[in-house]
């Protein structure tokens, strides 16, 4: 909502300056958005008073003026523009003058005449009034020779209110006012409404027949004959221009000028191109068609609130005007609606067909009963003084079930209980009356009377709210609550979804966080089979864009997209993860809320960061994500963690394993497969893995359980075998532990050759086995012994010893 | 006797401060000292002496003595504490190479301020809840006081997956989940941090964000308790010297409802840029329950009250941060991500 500071002081006395108002008015809850200025005029621009006017002596098209500057100066000026005649007030750009678009103006001969200045259009200042074919006509009153800006009072302000949907009454110049009122007690003054009426009927014209009260409690109408259409005085085009509203003509521009001022949205209807005589308040009709004064088609339905004539819809009720009853330049008589149309169906039809419009937003808000009559005067009047219309007598109503001021009751009490503040009863009787409330007294408790322009307050609470704001936010004391104890460190598992953000920090990883949703496309790049689960996404239903409408049922879209950025920004080397959540549908179509399951995802390409003269360049590929893996289950205390070789459709087909802890998949991770990491464009092998973070923590033992310190010596002893391929590492640690007896306490792999000296397709593994016994030193042939064993053992896996 | 004393100790003396290795030293204190040295040998013989002028001998032998073994010692440690000449040189290390790398990660800039708002409020008693991103319509709206065809729904464009399924357009359905499974136990301190989404996307609006939601139920839970939580809340995030300041608003789960803002934390309140010349900043909304929404959930509004309040994640980490433009941070551009430490 705009306020033009000026047009405001004609409904209230002030005397604070617009900026004061607009810091008072946001501290009481009206927030100003920020106070502006209108377009300034340019400068040496001033108001002349044509004394002459001549035909140019070289060329018919063109005019002399002799134009009043101010102070007994008189200019002559030429002009191509034929709207001017002698004694009118029009704009005068003086030499010196930069006008927007033309630049500088200098006094020249036009053929032969010299034109000291020139009389300029609206849009020649860069002004959106006038006619552009025209010289801009001003105020008869405007004096010559003051600067164009003070005559058109562009020194004015204008307060823009970001209004929450609230606060309706506010929609309206008055409703502001009586907001001004509560917080500087000056009084508010409405403006003449009462139109001069003629002696001819208008009920004899026209029939007013609701079917619907329903939703819409109240219709009047008004007839105004007589009326020439044109273009509406300047104050009256300058107030809508600085109010947000382009002027069209004065019959249009009188109803959004009362708008302005009541918060009552108004139509205008051409009469005469009304038929039957009636106006017919109903439902859309199915396979009814109306043309809005946009010029779209609408199609009707019995949702939709018309009206009427007795030939079908001429207007969506509180939405937009039919075009076939438009104002139009030979418009003779106007039929004026002032009507209550209820908020919800007002909404509903604006949101079907999309046309929110400034009357809308004010139905959907709530209008104030009180004014609906005073508003159609208010437009009737202007309509006589401003369009020469003669205002038929009487205005037609149908308001079956009048609105009554509703009374809430509020207890002081309570109000100090509420804000923690001390506020004796007295004060806030006052306050309530600063507000135009009336208050009763009952019992223990104050009755209140609430205006109807004030559609918000029904409880008590929305009274104590009334009560805080006026006495002052700032006067309320900052304490703490006080009260029980609770226990209120973060539970577990949020603890430990902390704890495993560290440590993949720790481990080198950048946090990313990427969007729930994401595109089908990126979804496929996975090359899922139709069977997967993850296909099942819930699609939004109104989304924002292709790339945005699915929700993720997996990290990896998101982290591919991120890697992909980041290779497009030249980040070569990249350790990323993301700790979010999936959104898995129980069944598609969605009936119920989906389930949502923390996941978290790595990705690693690349060389590990920053090696240096100290350390080499590591690649950051599988065995990094793995390690990083590692860490996070050992942080979390998960020590039964198997690898499992898997083939995924997005993995390399041979560098894919499955996480698996205590015989549960907790996820996967491996290389991209080449095809994918082809798709996603990327210049290098990337690894990735995801894990169900809610598993993970489920199996966590966080808290370790000490061991005692060991107390006899180790003996260590180094193995090399040259093993098949197939024999993983881990069968082979496996098969030491279980060959030592017992008595292996730790196998440490510390070496891996594969290459031209092994034979066949084996490759050579070497171990540090650490040999311990909890209760004695061990003898050097027990240690040979268990290590005899081991030997053995790996040779029946077709490991065999190197020497 | 007294001479050879004094000869001795001119000698031992001078050979001691020219050694120039540990080794040499060694020797010497020997040559000296040791008990075959010469001065144990001068002591020895000091029987030879008359009894009248053995005191002053000893005397003089002792005090020799002690000054050689003080000698020996200072030039031992020099000898020791550096090694000298070209064997320094050896030894030396480049001490301004840079060190071996440890590169830790970062955590995202949301993480870290949903940390630090975590923080603040557990310590003041609240415990952390969580509800659903993907919300029903009744959470999201209804039980918030929002009915079906209501204006304020306009303050929320939300994505929807069916007419009654929806991402949660804030996380205040965390306050009626909450509610519904506590009532009537005494009291309800909680925040709801976590993702929101609205469709909205542009330089200053996410389609996905963060928020945290504050709810404070109890007996005597004031408004003047609301802005003494919100005032430790700003200390504790920005600075200790933080001013904050309450606007009448309107939420329709409040009442009375407020928006905090903060002294602009770049001008300290004098107006600049980024508070648009108002010395304030805009963190955050919040109010007194409204009593329908306690009722809904359980509670009597006429034996409890409540505060809540909710904050955008984002807005408080661009304006600790320092950073301009809110697409940064959903970017997962390395190269800002490197940047927080």
């Amino acid at each position: 909502m705009r306020i033009a500071y000026n047009w405001l002081k004609e409904y209230i006395e002030l005397e604070l300056p617009a900026e004061e108002l607009a810091d008072r008015l946001t501290l009481a809850g009206i927030e100003v958005e920020a106070v502006e200025r209108p377009a300034a005029a340019p400068a040496k621009v001033v108001v002349g008073e044509i004394i002459t006017l001549e035909e140019h002596p070289q060329n018919r098209r063109l005019l002399v003026a002799t134009v009043n500057a101010g102070g007994g100066a008189h200019r002559q000026v030429v002009c191509g523009a034929r709207n001017i005649a002698a004694g009118k007030k029009v704009p005068l750009a003086l030499p010196g003058a930069v006008l927007p678009g033309r630049g500088l103006l200098e006094a020249l001969e036009i053929e032969g005449v010299l034109s000291e200045g020139m009389l300029c259009s609206g849009e020649e200042l860069g002004l959106e009034i006038g006619s552009p074919e025209g010289v801009l006509l001003l105020d008869p009153a405007a004096l010559p020779g003051a600067a164009l800006g003070e005559a058109l009072e562009l020194d004015d302000r204008i307060l823009i209110l970001d209004l929450t949907p609230n606060r309706a009454d506010c929609l309206g110049l008055l409703g502001a006012a009586y907001e001004v009122a509560a917080l500087t007690g000056a009084a508010v003054k409405h403006p003449p409404a009462v139109p001069r009426e003629s002696s001819r009927d208008a009920a004899a014209l026209l029939r007013v027949n609701v079917q619907e009260p329903a939703l819409c409690s109240r219709y009047t109408a008004r007839v105004i004959e007589d009326i020439t259409v044109g273009e509406s005085p300047l104050w009256l085009q300058l107030r809508l221009l600085k109010s947000g509203m382009r002027p069209i003509n004065n019959v249009v521009d009188i109803t959004n000028y009362v708008m302005w001022e009541y918060g009552q949205p108004l139509h205008a209807f051409d009469f005469n191109l009304t038929r039957g005589g009636e106006i017919i308040v109903r439902r859309g009709r199915p396979g009814e068609v109306l043309v809005t004064l946009d010029g779209n088609e609408r199609a009707l339905a019995e949702e939709v609130l018309v009206i009427a004539d007795t030939a079908g819809a001429v207007a969506l009720g509180g939405v937009m005007g039919g075009e076939s009853t438009e104002i139009n330049p030979s418009t003779r008589a106007v039929l004026l609606e002032a009507a209550l149309f209820d908020p919800v169906s007002t909404r509903r039809t604006a949101g079907r067909y999309n046309i929110p419009s400034e009357a809308s937003k004010r139905f959907e808000r709530g209008v104030n009963p009180d004014w609906v009559a005073e508003a159609s005067g208010r437009a009737a009047l202007l309509f006589s003084e401003l369009a020469g219309g003669k205002v038929l007598r009487g205005l037609l109503d149908s308001n079956p079930a009048p609105s009554r001021p509703r009374r809430v009751s509020v207890r002081p009490h309570r109000i100090n209980e509420v804000l923690g503040v001390e506020i004796p009863r007295d004060e806030v009787r006052t306050i309530l009356k600063r507000l135009g409330f009336s208050t009763g007294e009952e019992g223990r408790r104050l009755a209140v009377t609430i205006p109807l322009r004030r559609n918000d307050i029904s409880l008590e609470e929305d009274l104590i709210e009334e009560v805080a704001r006026l006495y002052g936010y700032d006067k309320i004391p900052a304490t703490l609550p006080r009260g029980e104890l609770l226990e209120s460190r973060e539970e577990l598992p949020e603890r430990l979804q902390g704890l495993s953000r560290e440590t993949l920090i720790a481990c080198g990883f950048n946090e990313i966080i990427t969007y729930s949703f994401i595109s089908p496309r990126a979804l496929r790049t996975l090359q899922l089979p139709e069977e997967d689960r993850r296909l099942q996404a819930i699609s939004l239903h109104n989304r924002l864009s292709e790339e945005q409408s699915i929700m993720r049922t997996t990290l990896l879209p998101g982290l591919l997209k991120t890697m992909q950025d980041n290779f497009y920004h030249r980040e070569m080397d990249q350790l990323l993860f993301e700790i979010g959540a999936v959104y898995l549908p129980r069944r598609l179509p969605l009936a119920e809320l989906p389930r949502e399951k923390v996941r978290l995802s790595l990705g690693a390409t690349g060389q590990l960061p920053s090696p240096n003269w100290h350390t080499a360049s590591q690649p950051a590929g599988f065995f990094v994500v793995k390690g990083a893996v590692e860490a996070l289950l050992r942080r979390l205390g998960i020590a039964e963690a198997e690898y499992v070789p898997v083939e995924r459709p997005f993995l390399h087909p041979a560098r894919g394993a499955a996480v698996v802890i205590a015989g549960e998949e907790a996820g996967f991770l491996g290389e991209l497969r080449p095809q994918v990491a082809e798709i996603w464009d990327y210049p290098q092998p990337a690894a990735v893995a995801e894990l169900d973070l809610e598993l993970l923590l489920e199996k966590a033992r966080p808290v370790p359980h000490v061991a005692p310190l060991p107390r006899f010596p180790a003996g260590l002893r180094d193995i090399a075998v040259v093993a098949p391929r197939s024999l993983s590492a881990a069968e082979a640690q496996r098969s030491i532990y279980e060959a030592g007896g017992g008595l292996v306490e730790k196998v440490l792999l510390f070496d891996l050759y594969e290459g031209a000296q092994i034979p066949g397709d084996g490759r050579s593994l070497a171990f540090t086995v650490t040999y311990r016994h909890p209760d004695r030193t061990l003898t050097e042939s027990e240690i040979s012994a268990a290590h005899s064993r081991i030997e053995e053992a790996l040779a029946k896996l077709g490991a065999v010893l190197r020497r | 006797m007294l001479e050879k004393i004094g000869e001795l100790g001119e000698t031992a003396v001078r050979t001691i401060e020219e050694a120039t290795d540990l080794e040499t030293l060694r020797e010497l204190r020997l040559r000296y000292l040791g008990k075959k040295g010469q001065l144990t040998a001068l002591l020895r013989r000091m029987g030879e002496l008359a009894p009248d002028r053995r005191p002053a001998a000893g005397k003089r032998a002792n005090a020799l003595r002690k000054r050689l073994e003080e000698l020996l010692g200072r030039k031992e440690a020099a000898l020791q504490d550096a090694f000298a000449g070209s064997a320094r040189e050896k030894e030396r290390i480049d001490v301004t190479l840079p060190g071996a790398p440890f590169n830790l990660g970062r955590k995202h800039p949301l993480t870290l301020v949903l940390e630090e708002i975590t923080a603040i409020f557990t310590g003041l008693g609240f415990q952390v809840a969580r509800g659903p991103e993907i919300e029903s319509d009744y959470y999201n709206f209804e039980a918030l006081n929002l009915p079906p065809d209501h204006p304020a729904r306009d303050m929320h464009d939300s994505f929807y997956f069916t007419p009654q399924i929806l991402l949660r357009t804030h996380t205040s359905p965390v306050q009626v989940r909450v509610m519904e499974k506590q009532a009537p136990r005494l009291p309800v301190r909680i925040i709801a941090p976590g993702k929101v989404y609205r469709r909205d996307d542009d330089a200053t609006h996410s389609p996905m964000f963060h928020q945290v939601e504050g709810l404070a139920v109890d007996r005597g839970v004031t408004f003047a308790d609301l802005k003494g939580t919100l005032l430790v809340f700003a200390r504790e995030m920005f600075d200790q010297g933080q001013r904050i300041r309450l606007r009448p608003s309107f939420f329709p789960f409040t009442e009375p409802s407020a928006e905090v803002d903060i002294a602009c934390i770049i001008c300290g309140g004098k107006g600049c840029r980024v508070c648009g010349q108002s010395g304030w900043l805009e963190i955050l909304g919040c109010g007194m329950v409204h009593p329908r929404v306690l009722e809904i959930s359980g509670y009597d509004p006429e034996d409890v009250t409540g505060f809540a309040f909710g904050m955008g994640v984002e807005r408080i980490a661009m304006l600790k941060y320092g950073i301009d433009d809110l697409r940064l941070l959903f970017s997962n551009n390395l190269r800002f991500l490197r940047q927080f430490r």
